[in-house]
């Protein structure tokens, strides 16, 4: 992680907000365990903004409870029937959170850069030692393709790289819009038909993780789940070489059969070698020239007509 | 201060007593003022939505705006529109004087010169549809179509509105509704105007440059 | 219910056939049967009793403002009771639908509803309560309270007034056919694109709800159009700029928002609506469409309308705390000027809807900016309210409960709020629950604020209080379910729930989604102490009858007429001499100083031309979406033609001579706004009339 700077002293002064926030048992709120560089940062700013704005909000908050109790009929507490306006107090009504809004206007400037989708700062894209994954993600009505260019090999709904190099995601639609999201790893970007969007992430240890699409896309959008998976080093090679030598191939001709829209209960991942380099592009250029991958009657009417039994289980 | 008591030597008036006066015909015309500040927000949404799509990946293959806009032969719909504001404007001079068969008259040459305008336009859509131009061919198409049609539409409304009025002016005459009436008309049929001028000047002039 | 509507295509019915009504469909019946002993609930007492002929001459066809805006309520209450069905069916899926292992009822594979029936739920859900629920409350009570603040003897334009209430209930009729004809939409409140494209949504569900948005949108522009000229031009003499009561400000400052935004949503829809009925391609992604286009242009009248919902809540919360603190409102310059604050910025902060949709951290950085810069006179505002209360003398009836509990709600809100405007933090939970829980909070404050304006104001309009006893109870009730409710979602947020899941993945959200069902379980309940603080209040209308000032401690000049409000208002204009001039008036001993004499008034006639202009508006938007074109040309031609017929006609309203208005305010009040009783009881009519 990049030196943020007055973080431990920002470190210090939140303890106060942490606990109250994450309870006792804190497990099941990913977000508050934040795995990859840049989830730590949105961690980090969330924290200074809850941070600072509790500053005002707490007190805020307290003195309409005390005014309420203490200013009762029944309490006889003073009474001002006229007093109605104080210049010092207007002031300040404007004044402070003006002075909090600059602070606070900031630190989301800094942070936006930081962990800008598109290139964030936290993360060296440029260290030809370790340069960048690259992964074109696709999605289709209602799945996730992850394809690796550098390696002409593709998964469905299985993202895996390996742990302590930066990853940089292409990212686009066959259908219709989705919201690429891995909580507590990677941040939120549009996946939009068309369009390519960038997006980008590093997790500097090994583990598992959920992703999905945050962005309804229609009748199996509950399903649309991958998984992801941070792999030593070596591990990804392995794998690498593994999924190269499959024999299930990618051509175009075959995306467009698994682009056809499906319901992937469980996210059941599929693997496949081959992969010609200009595939992303390719789908890009036919979204834009009207490709559209029609919906069969039944998945609209109702999905009961799928298997839906048989879900990923609940554990992350 | 919000409240203080009476001076000894005020004089309170608590009730008005007497009509109180709302003049209704102004209050009519600020009421149409505020209608037509939505309808210029409904052009101004219609423009952005053509200053995004008038982009050469926007036409998809199909034509540009350079090679669809003809500003020559729009000029003359200009010439239309604005001669019609003219006639128009010529209507409320005479009204003013009273001249209801003068107001008549120019509100009927108003008309003709809108339906010259439309006339146009028309021929103008057909020479487009003839040469495959159509708006589902795409982005940019839609775009521009819409654009201009939704003009078109609020034109044929205005001229409609002018029937009304020739009509009711011949049949009630110059009764205050009815003068109310026709100067928020003339706030219509010069707001059109000056749109359809936007329209020159952001479609047609900026096509050709 | 699905229909394609590439399907058979009639003359007579366009797309619809019998195919399109869904009466196999449990949960239909059910709703069906619902709403069929409601409407014989509603319709037998009417027929029994005869009243159609005064329903239509005293309701249907009314000008008066004061009917249009209780009319606008009980729309809007009504839409909410739907709103909240809709709340419920949604908790209880996802309770229901939790893990792999949970059970499938009626056609589901988990829970009880099928993806596409889920989700045309929240999207009506969203679009009843935001459009049909929320805007005609708060619009209601404009109509209502404005004229009377500003000592007004009506709107500026009554007729149109009409129009506007009959074509936003045409709109939630719409949204109500689609319930029973055909199918609603599944794309969210906001349209997602390019879901709602005809490709992807091929049935008539995105159609209902584009026209029913775009039809009532009309009735909501032609609405601020009246506000404004009403607070404009209709002021009683002395009602200066810097006397204006702060409800009328924050109405106007709402007003204007929706006259400026309105139109840009329908622009959106209606290039939405080319796509979908002429195939151009605006929002395609292909063939030169720019999805992104329709994105910016909902979020630009989107963003734009939660203030419109939120500034008149602001509004009653600031007549209600200073009645109930007999104080006048701390800081009257600085609250006027926060309202237009956040009402000028309002503009330009939409993009927040979609930081994460790749705009660069420049353009970024900026929305986030200029979004909390909102929470700056947001927070003037909250210090002035603080402030009220300080030194006050508290009491707390039903209303202040409201309004006390309107401010927590606010506080909340604001602080997520301000979370998801900081990109680095949206990121993380932008389409969440969070997002949702945030939004609940703001939106509840506007259901807050519109409980305790009704029972504010119900005295006012009706003669005669609401039961505390029960009203308390409707109010705690509720608030605990609203806790309950919300913070269990904020925590599932963290733990990473999207939204619009029809289908839950994750066991460990159970505990935390049985807490929100233990939520709506309090909602239920709040409903039926709500109809039983109804019924009671009823029941003892006579034992409850209201004084023109019922609370004792009113400030403003609505309560300075009788008690319920005379159908002409004040019966002589009342001069203003004072900011809160009915506190002014006891203050030098003049409140209960009535006017020395009366004179002639002069009164709009009742037209049934509103009505019609209505009905041929539902044909209209019927049509369109099922692609009835006679229908559709016919109710066109018909509006077209009506408006021309009302152009021509000469409707000079009536007079009340001196003499009757003598009588009219030395009679007591009888109880109900309705005109036809006075003038019943006084065979007037004649004698006034031209
Ligand atoms: C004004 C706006 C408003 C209001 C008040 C509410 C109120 C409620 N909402 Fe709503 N909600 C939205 C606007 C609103 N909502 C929007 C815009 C969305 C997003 C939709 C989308 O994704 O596209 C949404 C989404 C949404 C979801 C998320 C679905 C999802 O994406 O996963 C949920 C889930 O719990 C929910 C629940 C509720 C509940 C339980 C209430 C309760 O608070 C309801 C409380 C109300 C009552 C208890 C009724 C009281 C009424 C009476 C007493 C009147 C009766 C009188 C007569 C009949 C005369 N809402
Ligand atoms: C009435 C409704 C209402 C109101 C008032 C607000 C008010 C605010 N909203 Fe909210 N919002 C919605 C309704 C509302 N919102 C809805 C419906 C959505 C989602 C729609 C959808 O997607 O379906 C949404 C979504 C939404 C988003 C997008 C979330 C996402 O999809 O990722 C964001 C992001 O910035 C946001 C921010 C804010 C902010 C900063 C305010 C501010 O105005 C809040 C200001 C208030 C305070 C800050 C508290 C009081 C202030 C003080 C005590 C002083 C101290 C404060 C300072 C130092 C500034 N809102
Ligand atoms: Cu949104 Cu591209
Ligand atoms: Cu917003």
């Amino acid at each position: 992680m990049p030196w943020i700077p007055g973080m431990k002293l920002r470190t210090l002064l939140l303890t106060a907000v942490v606990p109250l926030l994450s309870g006792c048992s804190t497990a099941s709120f990913r977000l508050f365990h934040p795995a990859g560089v840049v989830s730590s940062i949105e961690w980090h700013y969330t924290l200074i903004d809850v941070g600072v704005m509790s500053l005002l909000i707490v007190p805020v908050t307290i003195m309409i409870a005390v005014f309420v109790w203490r200013y009762r009929k029944s309490r006889n507490a003073r009474y001002d029937p006229t007093w109605s306006h104080s210049l010092g107090l207007e002031l300040a009504m404007w004044g402070i959170p003006f002075l909090t809004v600059i602070f606070l206007g900031y630190e989301s400037y800094r942070s936006t850069l930081l962990v800008n989708p598109y290139g964030p700062a936290a993360l060296n894209y440029a260290d030809a030692a370790n340069p960048p994954l690259q992964v074109d993600v696709v999605t289709t009505d209602w799945q996730w393709v992850f394809i690796y260019p550098q390696y002409g090999i593709a998964t469905v709904d299985d993202l895996v790289v390996p742990a302590g190099r930066p990853v940089k995601l292409w990212l686009t639609s066959t259908s219709v819009t989705n919201d690429f999201f891995i909580p507590g790893v990677a941040p939120m970007i549009d996946v939009m038909p068309g369009m390519r969007t960038m997006d980008g992430f590093q997790v500097n240890v090994p583990g598992s993780f959920e992703g999905f699409s945050a962005d309804f896309s229609g009748a199996g959008f509950s399903w649309m789940q991958f998984s992801t998976r941070i792999v030593a080093k070596p591990d990804f090679d392995k794998w690498v070489a593994a999924t190269q030598a499959s024999s299930n191939q990618l051509s175009y001709a075959a995306f467009t059969k698994l682009a056809e829209p499906t319901v992937n209960v469980g996210a059941k991942p599929a693997y496949f070698s081959q992969v010609p380099s200009g595939l992303f592009m390719d789908v890009y250029n036919a979204a834009r020239a009207g490709t559209v991958y029609a919906i069969p009657e039944q998945l609209k009417i109702s999905t009961s007509s799928v298997d839906y039994t048989q879900g990923r289980d609940g554990t992350n | 201060m919000t409240l203080g008591t009476i001076g000894a030597d005020e004089k309170v008036v608590l009730w008005q007593y007497g009509e109180v006066a709302h003049d209704m015909i102004s209050t009519k015309t600020l009421g149409f003022w505020l209608y037509m500040l939505s309808d210029a927000l409904v052009f101004a949404g219609l423009f952005a939505a053509y200053g995004v799509l008038d982009h050469s990946m926007n036409a998809a293959n199909g034509p540009t705006e350079a090679q669809i806009v003809h500003p020559i032969a729009a000029f003359w719909q200009t010439l239309a529109v604005l001669t019609s504001v003219f006639a128009y404007s010529v209507a409320t001079v005479a009204v003013k004087h009273g001249y209801r068969q003068l107001v008549v008259l120019c509100v009927l040459a108003a008309i003709l010169l809108g339906m010259v305008f439309l006339g146009l336009e028309f021929s103008d859509f057909a020479d487009l549809y003839a040469h495959g131009a159509t708006p589902q061919v795409s982005g940019f198409l839609s775009a521009y179509f819409i654009l201009i049609a939704t003009h078109g539409l609020h034109m044929a409304f205005g001229i409609l509105w002018l029937l009304v009025m020739a009509i009711q002016v011949s049949r009630l005459g110059l009764t205050a509704p009815v003068v109310a009436q026709l100067l928020n008309l003339r706030l219509f049929w010069q707001f059109q105007a000056a749109i359809w001028v936007c329209v020159y000047v952001f479609v047609y002039l900026k096509g050709v440059i | 219910m699905f229909v394609h509507l590439q399907g058979p295509y009639s003359f007579l019915f366009g797309r619809l056939t019998l195919a399109s009504i869904p009466y196999d469909n449990a949960i239909i019946q059910f709703a069906f049967g619902f709403a069929a002993i409601a409407a014989i609930l509603v319709v037998a007492p009417v027929l029994y009793y005869r009243k159609i002929p005064y329903l239509f001459r005293e309701w249907l066809t009314t000008v008066d403002h004061k009917k249009i805006g209780v009319m606008y309520i009980i729309l809007g209450l009504v839409m909410m009771f739907r709103g909240f069905f809709d709340g419920l069916m949604i908790r209880t899926q996802q309770v229901m639908a939790d893990g792999p292992h949970s059970a499938g009822h009626l056609e589901a594979a988990h829970g009880y509803l099928p993806p596409a029936h889920f989700d045309q739920i929240y999207s009506s859900h969203g679009t009843i309560m935001i459009i049909f629920a929320a805007t005609p409350i708060l619009t209601g009570l404009g109509n209502i309270i404005v004229p009377l603040q500003i000592g007004a003897r009506d709107m500026a334009f009554p007729t149109l007034n009409a129009i506007s209430l009959w074509l936003t209930t045409v709109g939630a009729a719409l949204v109500m056919a689609s319930l029973f004809i055909g199918d609603f939409s599944t794309a969210g409140w906001v349209g997602l694109i390019p879901l709602t494209e005809l490709d992807f949504s091929p049935s008539s569900g995105v159609d209902y709800w584009m026209w029913a948005i775009q039809i009532s949108s009309v009735g909501t522009t032609l609405n601020a159009i009246n506000v404004i000229a009403t607070i404009v031009a209709m002021r009683a003499p002395g009602m200066r700029w810097t006397r204006l009561p702060i409800f009328t400000w924050t109405t106007l400052s709402t007003s204007i928002i929706g006259l400026t935004a309105f139109p840009i949503l329908g622009v959106a829809l209606a290039l939405l609506g080319a796509d979908r009925y002429l195939g151009t391609h605006f929002y395609t992604a292909g063939l030169g469409g720019n999805l992104m286009l329709y994105t910016n242009l909902f979020w630009i009248w989107g963003h734009p309308e939660v203030y419109f919902l939120v500034l008149p809540a602001f509004g009653i919360i600031s007549e209600v705390i200073p009645a109930f603190s007999e104080k006048p409102l701390f800081g009257y310059v600085t609250m006027v000027a926060a309202t237009f604050a956040i009402a000028g910025i309002s503009w330009v902060v939409w993009l927040h809807h979609f930081f994460t949709m790749g705009a660069g951290p420049l353009v970024n950085s900026f929305f986030s900016v200029a979004t909390m810069v909102v929470g700056i006179p947001t927070g003037v505002k909250v210090f002035n309210w603080l402030f009220t209360l300080y030194r006050g003398r508290l009491t707390f009836a039903t209303p202040m409960l409201w309004a006390v509990g309107a401010l927590f709600l606010l506080l909340i809100g604001g602080l997520t709020g301000m979370m998801l405007a900081i990109p680095a933090v949206n990121y993380t939970v932008h389409n969440s629950v969070f997002v949702i829980a945030h939004f609940h909070c703001m939106v509840l404050l506007i259901v807050y604020a519109a409980f305790a304006a009704v029972s504010f104001w119900w005295p006012k309009v009706f003669g005669f209080k609401l039961d505390e006893t029960t009203g308390k109870l409707f109010f705690w009730s509720f608030s605990i379910g609203t806790i309950l409710l919300f913070t269990a979602m904020f925590g599932l947020g963290f733990m990473g729930e999207t939204r619009r899941l029809d289908y839950l993945y994750n066991t460990q959200w159970f505990p935390a989604l049985v807490i929100e069902e233990i939520g709506v379980g309090f909602y239920s309940l709040s409903v039926l102490i709500f109809f039983a603080m109804l019924f009671v209040s009823i029941r003892d209308r006579v034992k409850n009858a209201a004084s023109a000032d019922p609370w004792g401690t009113s400030r403003t000049l609505e309560w300075l007429t009788h008690s319920p409000v005379p159908f002409y208002n004040f019966a002589v204009t009342p001069h203003v001499n004072s900011r809160d001039e009915l506190s002014w008036r006891y203050l030098n001993n003049l409140a209960a100083t009535a006017p020395e004499h009366f004179e002639e008034i002069h009164m709009p006639n009742n037209t049934p031309v509103p009505l019609i202009i209505g009905a041929l508006a539902f044909g209209f938007g019927f049509g369109l979406t099922w692609r009835i074109w006679w229908m559709t040309g016919f109710s066109l031609l018909g509006i077209i033609a009506v408006v021309i017929y009302r152009s021509f006609a000469r409707d000079k309203g009536y007079h009340l001579s001196a003499e009757v208005m003598t009588q009219l305010e030395r009679e007591p009040p009888l109880g109900v706004i309705a005109e036809s009783q006075y003038l019943s009881k006084h065979p007037l009519t004649g004698a006034g009339a031209h």
